[in-house]
């Protein structure tokens, strides 16, 4: 008997083992009536109180669908989404990255949310989110939110060195002041070497872009003088304070080192403030932000439009239940509270108004008037996911040339931009 | 799927004292034995065999991020491997994997062997010392390794940076390690020897162990010196341990992925860039799968030449009269 019951457990075993190849499980569905919507939103994307507060606000309004949030790290985040699209249990709402949709709606995985877009709003949508999150004249993303980057800046360091931060509209008086606040234990700046969104605006300042286009094919394009001018000025900036030339933004995160009290200021979307507020409470209420100055007090220094966009996957089981939660999120009641709780831009144009009493989403709403996009291309994801313009970055700090080094990132650009096609 | 239909029926009725160890009276036909090493062929099946004739298949088609999703993909014959073998980054980087292969299994070799020498050589205590250090180097995960390494040569925050400027270098103020090429590579060698020696020595010293006292007390009454020992005696016999210490080195550096991956994804630049890393780039940043799936196979053929060539020559010096 003993032996038969083994001999039982490991053929059942072996089967279950070898079906397991062939097909993933089933996904039950929940109780009788009511839909599950499996949500993937990012890190930093909603806060803790906020998600609780929608999904609760959410599942009485909709008492049929179950709302279930699952958070994820931006890192290596295209390979999961990837993965997703590709099984056939992927979640019903995905928010990716708004430069990353290009790919993905590229490769057939996403629904066409074209004929919704009314529904949505869609006329007044962000340039900087509906375009990307576009592919073919069709609409595959939907925009959620915008951030885009500012300086941080401590009230207190500025007073004491007696320098007005409303004044500073130039970059030639942004290196002066930094330069005066780089003295003793203070750090001018804190900015790290491979922060290449920063680069990326100082680029766009002078002229210049990371990638061009001509006749359909991609060419990398930092070795430019205008590129280069780009990056003399981020070598100088990057001086006037202890950032390590060898990382990025994230190692270590950069709030944290700001949260140590010795950095004057930092370039990060506003929300970066909370956090280094959470990690030290003796500095709340002595952070202030200021857009990037750019080469003239008329207009700010170029920035990078971030944000997300909100994608189904063509694979979703419940595609009614997520446009149903797309609708919501990115409805009016939603995006103001948001866009308060988390420091960002609202969707919609039309929204701009709920945020104009918070100085971080002021400042990056002056900001936004120059914001600029990476190269709108499924290509463009690949140059991000080997990333050759932080290498280059480093290379440039610890005393490379320039030039030779710009030629070499570019070449590795215009390689992977044009693998993938 | 055999274990499903293949049940053990003429046990059944076989009374189930038998005495143990008794198992000539069983017919040949007795099923038991199959049913029992069946969840190990299954899942040697679902997990190394699926995988392997899938990458083959993919390296065969036209397969990229729209044909992973819609799951349609055409077959291109050797277009792949064409393309592969024409672009000069490829050899670039099988040559850079050769060369990182030669270097970390010289000197996990020769370290080894003169740790297991030494460990040999020890008293008891001294030898447990030895030992313990060694399983705790070993026990160590590869990615807590990595990552302590990692923190050791951080620019900013790290402590080879710290005691070095103490001690009077002061070019190594903040030195980015990572964003030199060569210090890079020469710090993923000194982690992946780091992580390595231990098995080989204790592989090694235990090899070491079974050799008969007498017959160094023989060698040593000849009047042969400790090198000449090593190369008449010891190595000679314990030529098989060697060969299989060797092989397991050859395939565990040329597959290092995970070291790299997590300490440098290849960079800066392409100077850590060896195969198994430039077929996880190509399938997974690019989305090209059927190029990363080729250079996959490319690489296994490659390792098995280089085990091939070995072992060639190993027979050959053993067929050799002395």
């Amino acid at each position: 008997m003993k032996y038969r019951l083994l001999a039982g457990v490991s053929a059942f075993v072996t089967a279950a083992a070898l079906s397991a190849c062939s097909s993933g499980a089933e996904s039950g569905d929940g109780a009788a009536g009511v839909t599950p919507v499996d949500v993937w939103l990012m890190r930093d994307s909603v806060s803790a109180a906020f998600q609780e507060e929608f999904t609760e606000g959410f599942e009485a309004a909709h008492p049929e669908i179950d709302v279930r949030i699952q958070i994820q790290e931006w890192d290596g985040i295209g390979q999961k989404i990837t993965a997703a699209l590709a099984s056939n249990d992927a979640p019903d709402v995905i928010e990716a990255g708004n430069t990353q949709v290009a790919q993905f709606a590229g490769s057939g995985g996403l629904l066409d949310l074209s004929d919704r877009k009314d529904e949505l709003n869609g006329g007044d949508w962000l340039k900087g989110l509906a375009e990307p999150g576009s592919y073919e004249g069709r609409q595959y993303g939907i925009p959620y939110y915008a951030a885009n980057r500012v300086v941080i800046y401590r009230k207190d360091l500025f007073a004491k060195a007696g320098i007005d931060a409303s004044a500073i509209t130039t970059r030639e008086q942004w290196i002066d002041a930094t330069t005066e606040l780089d003295k003793g234990g203070t750090q001018g700046i804190y900015l790290p070497g491979q922060l290449w969104y920063a680069l990326a605006g100082f680029v766009w300042d002078e002229g210049g872009d990371l990638a061009t286009e001509s006749d359909g094919r991609w060419e990398g394009a930092l070795d430019t003088p205008e590129a280069l001018r780009g990056m003399a000025f981020y070598a100088r900036l990057q001086a006037l304070g202890k950032g390590p030339k060898d990382s990025d933004e994230d190692d270590p995160p950069q709030a944290e080192v700001m949260a140590q009290g010795q950095v004057a200021q930092m370039i990060s979307t506003p929300g970066g403030a909370n956090v280094v507020v959470e990690k030290n409470p003796e500095l709340t209420g002595k952070l202030g932000f200021f857009p990037i100055p750019g080469k003239t007090a008329r207009t700010p220094g170029a920035v990078f439009t971030g944000g997300s966009d909100l994608v189904v996957p063509a694979a979703a089981a419940h595609p009614d239940a997520a446009v149903t939660f797309i609708k919501e999120l990115t409805g009016d009641a939603w995006q103001k509270k948001l866009a308060v709780a988390m420091s960002y831009v609202p969707n919609r144009t039309t929204l701009a108004s709920a945020v104009a009493g918070d100085p971080g989403a002021s400042a990056m709403a002056a900001g936004a008037a120059n914001g600029h996009a990476t190269p709108n291309t499924p290509g463009w994801a690949a140059v991000e996911a080997e990333n050759p313009v932080k290498d280059y970055m480093t290379a440039v700090l610890t005393g490379g040339d320039a030039a030779e080094e710009a030629a070499r990132a570019s070449a590795d650009i215009t390689r992977a931009m044009n693998a993938g096609s | 799927m055999p274990a499903v239909r293949e049940r053990p029926v003429p046990r059944v009725h076989r009374p189930p004292k038998a005495p143990p160890g008794r198992r000539s009276g069983r017919p040949p036909r007795d099923l038991w034995p199959y049913a029992l090493i069946a969840p190990a062929i299954g899942g040697m099946l679902c997990l190394l065999v699926h995988p392997l004739v899938r990458a083959v298949v993919i390296s065969l088609q036209d397969f990229r991020l729209r044909q992973l999703i819609s799951g349609d993909a055409e077959f291109v014959g050797l277009r792949n491997y064409r393309t592969l073998l024409s672009d000069p980054r490829f050899w670039e980087v099988t040559g850079r994997t050769f060369v990182f292969m030669a270097v970390n299994v010289t000197l996990i070799m020769v370290i080894s062997t003169l740790v297991a020498l030494m460990t040999e050589r020890l008293r008891r205590v001294g030898r447990t010392v030895v030992l313990c250090s060694l399983v705790l180097a070993w026990a160590m995960p590869v990615v807590a390794a990595t990552t302590v390494f990692q923190w050791l040569f951080h620019s900013e925050f790290g402590i080879v940076n710290q005691s070095l400027t103490a001690l009077g270098f002061g070019s190594f103020d903040r030195y980015p390690w990572f964003a030199n090429g060569t210090a890079s590579f020469t710090i993923l060698v000194v982690l992946i020897v780091w992580q390595s020696v231990p098995f080989a020595a204790v592989t090694l010293y235990s090899a070491l162990t079974t050799v008969p006292a007498e017959l160094y007390e023989a060698a040593r009454l000849d009047g042969a010196s400790g090198s000449r020992v090593f190369r008449s005696l010891t190595f000679p016999m314990l030529r098989p341990i060697f060969m299989l210490v060797f092989s397991l080195e050859v395939i565990w550096t040329f597959k290092a992925f995970v070291q790299i991956w997590v300490m440098t994804r290849g960079g800066p630049g392409d100077a850590t860039t060896i195969l198994p890393v430039y077929a996880v780039q190509t399938a997974l940043s690019s989305q090209r799968y059927d190029l990363g799936s080729a250079a996959s196979m490319i690489t296994v053929v490659l390792m098995s030449g280089v085990l091939v060539l070995y072992f060639r020559q190993m027979f050959r010096q053993e067929d050799d009269p002395r």
